[in-house]
């Protein structure tokens, strides 16, 4: 059951599933590609059990660290998946986190080809809930988008 | 950072589109540009009442006018409504890089044995 503000992505990863799972779950190794060069990350917590934290930081230049990612785990399941959640922080207080909350939950499954890797990212609202809310008529960014592009295409009344 | 200037246009957008006069508004110029005293006799109200709310799209960018002679027109302004699908995209962004940058990593430790 996929939701509009879902994203979902596929790859087939030329790699046998035990190295993409062991450059998900080693520290050291998720830190080299978490983040786009010139950033570089740093994995603080990486507590790979459910309700264990994950906490990642963030620098431009190398020099000063920035908070990235305050989340837990939810589940995982050695091998084939990891979920893990923005929206409590990893003290498992609810949390607020910019841009968006999130649940991520990333599969890895056998493939002739090596691995198939699978994110799902389910998202909750970028806006402030209550607005959201005023909105009324709209329910979620998805169906946001879907509402302007049909007030935008209607005719106007009869 | 552009990342919250975006969050905040986006809230623009939804500021403008929460109250019902001015959502009204919106889909009547879905149909096309029309003029602020074409669009105000349409709703139960004063036309400085009007104004306001037409100045409020404005500010959000929702809507452009522009005034010909004693006329203002109203247009919609589509990019501006997009917006709020672009967080999305953004998030997709984001999470196609990462899976770039895995499967670059693996491949290159596979190569190193």
């Amino acid at each position: 059951m996929t939701h509009e503000l879902d994203l979902t992505l596929q790859r087939v990863i030329r790699a046998p599933r035990e190295t993409v799972w062991r450059a998900w779950t080693d520290p050291d190794r998720l830190a080299r590609w978490w983040l786009p060069a010139p950033a570089v990350a740093r994995i603080d917590r990486l507590e790979l059990v459910p309700g264990g934290a994950f906490v990642t930081r963030m620098s431009e230049d190398g020099a000063g660290f920035v908070p990235h990612i305050d989340g837990v785990f939810l589940a995982v399941d050695a091998g084939t998946r990891i979920v893990f959640t923005n929206a409590l922080d990893s003290t498992w207080r609810p949390a607020r986190p910019e841009p968006v909350a999130m649940t991520a939950e990333v599969t890895f499954a056998d493939h002739p080809d090596g691995t198939d890797y699978r994110v799902r990212v389910r998202h909750g609202d970028a806006a402030d809930r209550a607005r959201h809310e005023e909105l009324g008529f709209l329910d979620g960014w998805g169906s946001v988008t879907a509402a302007l592009a049909d007030l935008a295409e209607a005719e106007a009344g009869p | 950072m552009a990342k919250y200037a975006a969050v905040a246009e986006v809230d623009g957008v939804f500021g403008a589109l929460a109250d019902p006069t001015r959502r009204a508004v919106v889909q009547r110029l879905g149909a096309g540009p029309a003029s602020v005293s074409e669009l105000a006799g349409a709703f139960p109200m004063t036309l400085p009442s009007f104004m306001k709310h037409v100045r409020t799209l404005e500010t959000s960018g929702v809507i452009r006018t522009r005034k010909t002679g004693r006329v203002r027109t109203c247009e919609l302004d589509r990019g501006r409504l997009a917006l709020v699908a672009g967080w999305l995209d953004e998030q997709r962004r984001i999470w196609e890089g990462r899976t770039d940058r895995l499967e670059r990593f693996v491949a290159d430790e596979i190569e190193e044995q």
